[in-house]
């Protein structure tokens, strides 16, 4: 039997978003996003851009609507299969935030190592490729608590990037301020968009330096009646 | 008067009626066994939880076994001098008081006997569980108690990584195996360090074949499966309850000195009671 890919990467459909940071009632969220395509948010709270992010990635549940990550609804699923399924998704999110116990190139490498079967040298090959891309000179060595944190975003696009992910999700304060990003970020994701996969950059404003670059399909803004379409400033 | 008049005003403002103070008190004794109950099915839970998880080939994975193998090591390799140590200083306290006590008696045909229950079946699993939490318990317990306070336990789950596969399940059955090694590395040196001492001290005037047969001669099968198991088991549960204590810690609210005092509480318990089960069924 011939299976077809679903069109829609991510969708939420009226997707209740509860935990809105002031907001006298819920509010209910709804988002296409196709094969190919890239959607940039802007979400003024930081509390209500993280609740936003969680529940595009599966990791807080809607609980009225659906959310659905490659035609599949993320409450439909067991929490296993929705951990295997957010392997698919690359996230530059909270770059500053380093598992303790790992060195930064661990970190870097052991969410692909975790979700393929491929060997840690081709996975290492990669990194650095893309490592070099966003401006470091290699992958990442050392713990979190020595590197600068210009380089821990670095290392965090270099993570998000590596493999194929079907899904990149991007928020994190310290990238939007990085011009020198705009490049590699625009370049980056139009290779994503190309392979068939898509974007959701949430931020707080649409015409942050780094998103300088990127061609967006969808701009929006997060206000009390949802997602509304919005004009791209800056 | 005025003093024993507020005195009686003050009791009877306090005062509950009659079935309050004991009711109350019951009621608390009650809320302690219940809370003490629910932590110990929990734990339960969660060591099952972790057992299967184990179980499973695919949670195998390339970083996984890197932890495991980095607990192992850091048990069985980085802890064999400490545990060397204690070996010395049990072994000079077996040659200084075991086996002086058992020559001054008389009871010299004992000894073997006495090494077996007293050394290899109680001492070694309790002094392995206490390594087990000194050298990886609590910077286990640390790290964890910090892992959601810090952000770095949902950043794993939206890497769709499982955090107890990841952090808890390779660190606890890699603590089993190292306590296993522990508890071979200490009996040995005990033994060795024992024999030394009691024969630098004129305490016993036999060879160290003799002193080994001795001790073999004591020992029946079970005597090398039981203290393996128990051991195994004992690095398990250490492990787990630093582990659970440590991933129980919300935020930054819950003192992390709180957190760690509580973690060798439960550690400690977990061994007693690891001791304790196998001396009932043993």
């Amino acid at each position: 039997m011939e299976t077809t890919a679903p069109a829609s990467v991510l969708s939420l459909r009226q997707a209740a978003f509860f935990e809105r940071h002031l907001a006298a009632r819920p509010v209910t969220v709804d988002l296409e996003l196709g094969r190919g395509q890239l959607a940039l948010v802007e979400v003024e709270d930081e509390i209500d851009a993280v609740a936003l992010v969680d529940l595009c990635v599966g990791l807080t549940l809607a609980t009225l609507g659906e959310v659905l990550f490659l035609g599949r609804d993320w409450r439909t699923e067991t929490y296993r299969e929705n951990l295997d399924r957010r392997g698919r998704i690359g996230s530059v999110v909270q770059s500053q935030v380093w598992p303790a116990h790992l060195s930064i190139a661990q970190s870097v490498l052991m969410p692909r190592l975790y979700h393929t079967r491929r060997t840690e040298d081709d996975v290492i090959a990669e990194a650095t490729v893309l490592a070099r891309r966003f401006g470091l000179p290699g992958l990442p060595v050392g713990r979190r608590e020595t590197m600068p944190a210009g380089e821990l975003v670095r290392a965090a696009c270099v993570r998000a990037f590596l493999g194929t992910p079907d899904l990149i999700v991007v928020h994190d304060a310290p990238l939007d301020q990085i011009a020198e990003l705009a490049v590699p970020m625009a370049q980056a994701l139009a290779a994503v968009q190309d392979r068939g996969g898509a974007a959701i950059w949430v931020t707080d404003y649409a015409g942050v330096p780094a998103a300088r670059f990127v061609a967006a399909d969808h701009v929006l803004r997060l206000g009390d009646r949802g997602l509304v379409a919005a004009r791209r400033r800056g | 008067m005025t003093a024993r008049v507020d005195r009686f005003l003050a009791r009877r403002a306090r005062r509950v009626p009659a079935w309050g103070r004991p009711g109350q008190r019951l009621a608390a004794v009650g809320t302690a066994t219940r809370r003490g109950f629910t932590t110990l099915v929990e734990f339960a839970a969660f060591a099952a939880t972790v057992v299967a998880l184990g179980l499973r080939r695919d949670s195998w994975r390339l970083p996984v076994r890197a932890t495991f193998r980095h607990a192992v090591h850091d048990l069985a390799v980085r802890s064999v001098g400490t545990t060397l140590a204690t070996g010395v200083l049990l072994g000079f306290a077996l040659a200084t008081q075991a086996v002086y006590w058992l020559e001054a008696t008389g009871q010299t045909g004992l000894m073997g006997r006495i090494i077996v229950f007293t050394l290899v079946r109680e001492i070694t699993p309790i002094f392995v569980g206490l390594i087990v939490f000194g050298r990886v318990g609590t910077s286990i317990l640390i790290e964890l108690a910090e892992a959601r306070p810090k952000g770095w336990l949902r950043k794993i789950e939206r890497l769709g990584v499982d955090p107890v596969v990841l952090l808890v399940m390779p660190r606890v059955l890699g603590s089993a195996v190292g306590a296993f090694c522990l508890a071979v590395v200490l009996v040995f040196s005990t033994l060795a360090s024992g024999f030394l001492v009691a024969r630098t001290l004129g305490i016993i005037a036999y060879s160290i074949w003799d002193f080994a047969e001795t001790v073999m001669r004591a020992m029946s099968v079970l005597d090398f499966v039981v203290p393996s198991i128990k051991c195994l088991i004992i690095g398990f549960a250490v492990t787990l309850a630093c582990c659970a204590t440590g991933l129980a810690r919300r935020d930054e609210s819950e003192e992390l000195q709180r957190v760690v005092r509580s973690g060798f509480v439960r550690a400690a318990l977990a061994i007693l009671l690891v001791n304790g089960l196998f001396d009932l069924i043993g």
